[in-house]
């Protein structure tokens, strides 16, 4: 009786690692993670869908396209001056090259930030084994939403207290030519078996507000305020 | 060798760490002052009673004075709630929309002084604000006139 149920289980599982080592040698494939990041006095939490397309002989290499929706929230975050133009002094793909005039960089102090986007991103991964995965996902286009929040703006001596929204428009430039509110992740995924995985890794989000006015005029009007956040994440994934 | 008791090596720890704690941004309770300001030499254009908004009770007078042409505001009486990062704002009205700061709240007990950055139109400011600027909460205001 004993020797008949190790021999059943000895089935089953070859038959459960057939099946997930096909299943890693598929051409393509879906899955959805849930992602949960937090640090000091902010945190995130994020649906993901991803079609992934693999490549290379092995199949280990992934490129993804999908949905990500992102609610942030914070206490007392400080946002600044957006614009490329502001930044950095000019616009287009060298402004990665350039150092951020300091001079042109005003706060704006959100005292409850609240930020919902939804935005198409982008997946690459690579399998560096049958279990682990790590990976990269940015999100380049799409929408945010929340509701106005009153704001400190602060630049040097004076100030205004003024109303602002989440910027609805968001797209991937490059560097401060970014708008809105994106978010990526660095990060590695662990498969507990063919279906179901762990995440962990490093969430680097913007969000970003718009000012009911444009409280900055110095060197030019601006009403685009950024905020950068470094956060740990931590997720499940589910193969669909 | 004689080696240090452990009760006062432990003692030691104790105090070291409790004066590793005091806050950086705590307000100071002395009274402060700034050598340029005269009031014999200077003419009050208006002041207004404190009120409490949060934190705490905030009592005392916010004067504004012409000295030879700068601006000062000068709180006397003045106690207030300590706090994180407060800040002293001159407004033009009562939510701050339009405000210059003043600087860090010298002290939260006792006479202290101002200088009015700029050359503003004092006239136009209506109201002097304890703000704590990090957590974006309003301690007290005066309406002046």
């Amino acid at each position: 009786m004993k020797m008949k149920f190790y021999c059943l289980v000895l089935i089953c599982s070859s038959n459960v690692c057939g099946v997930y080592s096909q299943s890693t040698k598929k051409k393509s494939d879906d899955f959805v993670n849930a992602t949960v990041a937090v640090a000091k006095h902010q945190g995130t939490f994020a649906l993901a869908y991803v079609h992934r397309w693999r490549f290379g002989v092995h199949k280990k290499f992934g490129v993804g396209l999908g949905g990500r929706f992102t609610s942030y929230i914070g206490a007392n975050q400080h946002y600044e001056t957006a614009p490329a133009q502001l930044t950095s002094g000019g616009t287009g793909p060298s402004v990665i090259f350039k150092e951020t005039i300091t001079a042109n960089i005003d706060t704006f102090l959100v005292k409850s930030p609240q930020v919902n986007s939804l935005n198409v991103s982008i997946n690459i991964d690579y399998r560096l084994s049958k279990k682990i995965t790590a990976g990269f996902n940015i999100d380049a286009i799409g929408f945010s939403f929340g509701g106005s929040r009153n704001g400190n703006y602060i630049n040097g001596p004076s100030g205004k207290m003024t109303d602002a929204k989440p910027t609805a428009f968001n797209i991937l430039l490059i560097s401060d030519n970014d708008r809105g509110s994106l978010n990526s992740e660095f990060y590695a995924n662990y498969s507990l078996n063919e279906k179901w995985g762990l995440k962990a890794g490093a969430q680097f989000l913007f969000t970003e507000y718009t000012t009911a006015t444009e409280v900055q005029q110095f060197p030019s009007a601006n009403n685009r305020f950024r905020n950068k956040s470094l956060l740990f994440c931590a997720g499940v994934s589910y193969q669909l | 060798m004689k080696l240090i008791p452990t009760k006062t090596v432990f003692l030691g720890f104790i105090i070291g760490t409790l004066a590793c704690c005091k806050p950086e941004n705590a307000t100071p309770t002395a009274s402060a002052t700034t050598s340029g300001f005269d009031m014999t030499k200077a003419s009050l254009i208006k002041k207004g009673d404190f009120v409490e908004v949060s934190h705490g009770p905030t009592t005392g007078t916010a004067h504004v004075y012409d000295q030879a042409g700068t601006k000062y505001v000068v709180l006397d009486p003045f106690v207030s709630p300590s706090g994180p990062d407060l800040k002293v704002y001159f407004s033009k009205d009562k939510n701050a929309s339009d405000y210059i700061r003043l600087g860090k709240l010298l002290s939260t007990r006792g006479k202290q002084e101002y200088i009015v950055p700029g050359s503003p139109i004092v006239g136009d400011y209506h109201y002097v604000h304890i703000w704590c600027e990090a957590f974006s909460v309003e301690f007290s205001h005066a309406e002046i006139k």
